[in-house]
């Protein structure tokens, strides 16, 4: 009877290890499948193959925070895509969680499904570390975790983002263009930042640094925190306004509604002014160009998980698949704003405008979105 | 605690930590049945794992809430040590037991700080520890300004998983199948953690002169230093061994995401969930009632209830409000005793 327990466990524990070794992505030669949608991040990108799977499949969005317009648009927006036909009949269960702000529970989300026996983990990393075990689990068990947004500092997962480092270069080039317009080059730039210890609120900083650096101008950058949140965002550059006076330029990471209002009620004049993709600020600047808010509008656009969502997917269908998916920035300036396309008069302020990503057939617009009852996607 | 009078009294006297016993036999044994995978050490393993950190912040809290306080640093300590345990966790095993005993001092020492601000300071528990909450979180962004780390592999893969794993990454009782390891190959290391803490260092603590002092504090401080209880002790004592405990739960964080992370949000919300998961095992807010033991069922609960949403079809966005009702119904359950009082002073007990 013990040589017999001896035995099955010592077979358990060979099998573990034969199937450790065989399961997980291989790493193959590109190019990827579709790769007008899914772009390697650089030329140094690797790229994943998984064994294809027979569908349809079962995927799981794990969520982390949850509490701020983009989060909840973004859900909409994965409950809306899962309905789309073109992916309907790829997916037999469809599952979304919020954790909040919680790395452990996170993290059991996650393995939880992996036991259930979850295709794919479509989330939202509450921190770019720490997730080496539940990987570890889903390569054991051939699960593709799919990382957006904040996205994890490995390379051992498919993941999916915007280019936070070439966002915050193209903010800072267009304001000195503008500058130069003016023929300004040297002055003082207000820089209100995102959530402090993000890589995202870093990246983007950095982009923002290295340009007006390189253009060799005499640029004095004024720092505050504005948390990509309106309300904080407006109090510190309400804050910034009242101690230096006045800026030749705003560079916003968001918030960027609440940042205008404080120019507006400080009588700040009109500068030109770069930031995020949310609708209020697209307002403000529509109607405030002629009076020199010039501005640029760059989202982080919630419809990331529809792509995520579509990349999983493709990966469970064994395509080769880029380790690190670079979606391209939508950008739209002053010159570009159009209502009803690119932003809506008619819906709230803290809508974010950029959910479509023509190259990807992800077409899920901005009043679709939102007219969307809880009901009707259930 | 003889006989069915003896339990019968037990029972009276332990209402609360009773009713979240069998609150959380319940939940869990229906989500086990509910899950495709229930009853197996995969989900036992994930469900504790998960559950750790919050358990030993509960019963961290546990303590100023004895003594009829609340700690509003727990969750800052536990990211403060979460941040020094992703700093000394490598290395050859002495180095990582050293790295161990740093981090669990630096909990109970900043516990202790906490404790002689409140005794010498004479400042009320709930606002020294709101500063000192803060001062925790500044030194962890200090030590780890952006999220990281390094944390063995071995021991990280080791302690987070089953007994079986355990001695395999280890190589001790014949790599995991010496037949005297089978009866508990299957059980869960981290649960094996919490249980060891929770009887090597909670009950002796409750059963020594300087526990029993923490309870009479919280009944009536007056009575306890008329009685020449040690209450100074008593309460430096309590809040370095909640420090210590935070200390734990900053640990296995290390270890469970081999990184360490300066989260102010996830901080506060560790914070404000061991304050539900106490008052869910039963302990009073008003003191002297309660005990570690309860919390740590508190916090099960409370990680139970967000585990139905993964497997019962919910909306997402009602979720959070879901939670909330199960979270007010479960506390109300305490409160049932207010319905079978005979005097209403009782009440006020």
């Amino acid at each position: 009877m013990k040589a017999a327990w001896k035995w099955s466990a010592a077979l358990a524990a060979l099998t573990l290890s034969v199937s450790m070794a065989a399961a997980g992505p291989q790493v193959v030669q590109g190019p990827g499948a579709d790769p007008g949608c899914f772009a390697p991040w650089s030329d140094d990108t690797a790229y994943f193959q998984w064994e294809a799977k027979p569908g349809p499949y079962r995927i799981a969005v794990v969520n982390g925070f949850v509490g701020n317009t983009w989060r909840i648009q973004m859900i909409k927006t994965a409950k809306a895509f899962a309905e789309d036909p073109a992916i309907k009949d790829k997916i037999k269960e469809f599952k979304v969680v919020s954790t909040g702000t919680d790395a452990p529970a996170q993290l059991g989300a996650i393995e939880d499904f992996i036991n259930q026996g979850f295709d794919a983990i479509v989330t939202i990393a509450v921190s770019p570390d720490g997730f080496d075990r539940v990987i570890r689990l889903a390569d054991k068990n051939n699960v593709v975790v799919v990382p957006f947004d904040n996205v994890l500092d490995t390379d051992k997962v498919m993941q999916v983002n915007e280019d936070q480092l070439a966002m915050g270069r193209t903010w800072a080039e267009f304001l000195l263009k503008e500058l130069k317009d003016q023929g300004k080059t040297s002055g003082k730039i207000l820089e209100v930042r995102g959530l402090p210890g993000n890589s995202v609120d870093r990246d983007r900083s950095i982009g923002i640094h290295e340009v007006l650096e390189a253009s060799g101008g005499d640029w004095e950058v004024v720092q505050v925190v504005g948390n990509w949140d309106d309300g904080t965002a407006q109090k510190v550059t309400a804050d910034a306004i009242a101690v230096h006076g006045k800026f030749d330029a705003i560079a916003a990471q968001g918030g960027t509604t609440g940042v205008v209002q404080a120019m507006i009620d400080a009588e700040h004049p009109m500068v030109p002014i770069a930031g995020e993709s949310e609708n209020g600020y697209r307002k403000l600047v529509a109607k405030h160009s002629g009076d020199g808010l010039k501005g640029i509008s760059i989202g982080q656009s919630p419809g990331l998980v529809a792509i995520a969502m579509k990349a999983a997917l493709s990966a469970l269908e064994g395509n080769v698949m880029p380790q690190l998916i670079s979606v391209p920035l939508p950008v739209a300036d002053y010159s570009t704003l159009q209502d009803g396309v690119n932003y809506w008069t008619d819906l709230p302020d803290n809508f974010f405008t950029v959910n479509e990503f023509p190259p990807c057939g992800v077409n899920i617009s901005g009043p679709a979105i939102m007219s969307q009852s809880e009901a009707d996607v259930k | 605690m003889k006989g069915k009078a003896g339990i019968r009294r037990w029972l009276l006297q332990n209402l609360g930590f009773a009713t979240a016993v069998l609150l959380f036999i319940v939940l869990f044994a229906t989500y086990n049945v509910l899950h495709p995978r229930g009853f197996s050490s995969a989900v036992a393993i994930q469900n504790s794992n998960e559950t750790v950190a919050i358990a030993f912040v509960a019963m961290a809290q546990t303590l100023p809430v004895l003594l009829g306080g609340l700690d509003l640093s727990v969750g800052a300590v536990m990211t403060l040590t979460n941040c020094v345990a992703s700093e000394l966790l490598y290395g050859s095993p002495a180095q990582i037991l050293l790295g161990v005993l740093l981090t669990l001092m630096t909990g109970a020492a900043f516990g202790l700080m906490n404790g002689c601000i409140v005794v010498y300071g004479r400042i009320q528990p709930i606002i020294a520890t709101l500063a000192t909450g803060a001062i925790a979180i500044g030194l962890a962004l200090l030590i780890r300004p952006k999220p990281g780390g390094k944390v063995d592999d071995d021991l990280s893969w080791a302690l987070t998983n089953s007994v079986y794993d355990l001695a395999d990454t280890y190589g001790f009782a014949d790599g995991g199948n010496a037949w005297w390891l089978r009866p508990f190959a299957d059980i869960p290391v981290p649960v094996i953690l919490v249980l060891l803490v929770a009887f090597v260092v909670w009950v002796p603590f409750r059963r020594s002169v300087t526990g029993r002092t923490v309870y009479a504090i919280g009944s009536a401080e007056g009575a306890a230093y008329m009685s020449g209880l040690p209450i100074h002790r008593a309460k430096i004592a309590a809040f370095t061994l909640g420090g210590f405990l935070a200390a734990c739960g900053g640990l296995y964080l290390a270890i469970q995401t081999s990184s360490g992370n300066a989260d102010i949000q996830q901080a506060g919300a560790y914070t404000l969930n061991s304050i539900a998961a106490v008052v869910l095992g039963g302990t009073s807010l008003l003191g002297g009632v309660g005990g570690a033991i309860g919390s740590l069922f508190g916090a099960m609960i409370l990680r139970v209830i967000s585990f139905y949403f993964r497997i019962l079809d919910i909306d997402p966005l009602l979720q959070p409000l879901i939670e909330g009702v199960v979270l007010l119904l479960a506390v109300s359950f305490g409160a049932f005793r207010t319905l079978r009082v005979k005097n209403q002073l009782d009440l006020f007990r």
